[in-house]
């Protein structure tokens, strides 16, 4: 984790948005905490949403049927 | 206290103009910002500022913060450039936004049409909605805006009648210029800071009396008696000229004309403000519109842009037009300058117009005494 804690500070350095979203997300998928999980992917969708990328439908989806985001 | 207008309401003859305090007293300012600039609709800046979907440009109007932004379906939108959040500033500089405008707060997200549609953690940590929070409320604040003849309009209180209402004449008169307009880009741009009020600008801009003294340049074919006023009481004010003269490249090109216009304008051209702060000049081959920016009661900066009959004008003699352009509206600078630092001396009194040439300055402070009269009978009434 404090590789991906590292890369992660890195990616927000460098408003790098693509990164981040790939990083959160990944964070999300390895934490076993419910409340990081959404946590992290929330952030992931935040900044998927901010750039215009596809994959923030996906992760709205995700949010969504964890009930961290409604309709 | 409030200024005196009534020497300003006066028929032209026996008129005078607008008392000092209106140059150089904020407190009387900010009553006449609210019943001229606040309460109708002022120019704040051209849509050609943002020419693609997602562009956005903050912008700073009165003391308020505003998004001028073009949204995903091209349409051109004014926000108060605030977070409905915490209100903090969306947007610092000009940029394009390329999904949603997220506030660097707390990222709160916005659509580009202005709609709440995310809420990190608003109902605790990874908790992105709550019921107290409706996202349909809590929309981007976005202010009626009209766009004439590139010039993006904003009526800050809205409660203006529609533009097409307000301006119908004007819009009449010149509808034969009501053609596509493309702006000659980043070559056909520039802006001046002046230390002056905007209305001294508006002055200057509206009459042709100054103009064989302050662009002697222009004498050679352009004479004072070629010129005519434009006067339309409680409208807009201006200028005409009979011989306008197209510019020629080295190889004697001009720009393309726009079509179908009438004989009268082979020769002629006219320069009109559209009340308060946008003034505006048609000719033959090319139009161009300046925002007065009113910075402060003493600073004014001037945003010029060119326009033409074609996308794909000539790129030299759109420059060579541009600086033309420039030189005389510099040689205006010393003037307005002068008159705002003259706004000092505490025994001039608006001062005496020519009857005859300083119609179209007068039908200006007629028109801002006149809605500052009405509101303060408004107010008084309440």
């Amino acid at each position: 984790m404090s590789s991906l804690h590292e890369a992660l500070l890195a990616a927000h350095l460098k408003n790098d948005r693509e990164a981040l979203v790939r990083l959160y997300e990944r964070a999300a998928d390895t934490s076993d905490d419910k409340d990081a999980k959404g946590f992290y992917l929330t952030h992931a969708y935040i900044f998927a949403l901010e750039a215009g990328l596809p994959i923030a439908d996906e992760l709205r989806t995700r949010l969504v049927h964890m009930g961290r985001e409604v309709d | 206290m409030t200024s005196d207008l009534s020497a300003v309401r006066r028929k032209l003859n026996v008129a005078n103009g607008l008392p000092n305090a209106h140059y150089t007293d904020p407190e009387t300012i900010a009553e006449e910002n609210e019943a001229v600039l606040a309460d109708g609709w002022a120019g704040l800046a051209v849509a050609a500022d943002v020419p693609e979907p997602g562009d956005a440009k903050p912008l700073t109007f009165l003391g308020e913060p505003l998004l001028l932004l073009r949204d995903r379906n091209g349409i051109v939108r004014v926000f108060q450039n605030i977070c409905r959040h915490r209100g903090m500033i969306l947007v610092e500089e000009p940029r394009k936004i390329e999904g949603v405008l997220r506030c660097p707060y707390h990222s709160w997200c916005y659509s580009l049409d202005g709609k709440l549609v995310a809420t990190p953690h608003v109902g605790g940590p990874g908790q992105n909605a709550h019921e107290d929070v409706d996202k349909n409320m809590l929309g981007l604040l976005e202010l009626r805006s009209h766009i004439w003849r590139d010039v993006v309009f904003v009526n800050l209180s809205g409660t203006a009648d529609a533009f097409e209402e307000v301006h119908a004449d004007l819009i009449a008169r010149w509808a034969e210029f009501d053609k596509p307009l493309y702006h000659g880009g980043e070559d056909s741009k520039f802006k001046l800071e002046v230390n002056t009020n905007w209305k001294l600008a508006v002055e200057n801009y509206c009459e042709s009396y100054h103009l064989p003294w302050v662009h002697p340049g222009l004498n050679s074919y352009s004479r004072l008696e070629d010129h005519y006023n434009i006067e339309v009481s409680e409208q807009y004010s201006g200028q005409g000229t009979l011989v306008y003269r197209q510019l020629k490249g080295e190889n004697d090109q001009v720009f393309p004309d726009f079509e179908d216009l009438s004989d009268k304008w082979d020769t002629a051209a006219e320069y009109i403000t559209v009340y308060p702060n946008v003034l505006l000049g048609v000719h033959r081959d090319h139009a161009f519109a300046i925002v007065l920016e009113p910075v402060s009661h003493t600073k004014t900066v001037e945003h010029v842009h060119f326009y033409y009959a074609v996308e794909n004008s000539d790129p030299d003699l759109r420059a060579d037009n541009a600086a033309q352009w420039k030189t005389v509206f510099e040689e205006d600078i010393f003037v307005v300058e002068g008159m705002q630092r003259g706004r000092a001396a505490r025994g001039f009194d608006g001062g005496r117009f020519s009857p005859v040439m300083d119609g179209p300055t007068h039908c200006f402070h007629d028109w801002i005494a006149s809605k500052i009269i009405s509101k303060r009978q408004a107010l008084a009434a309440e």
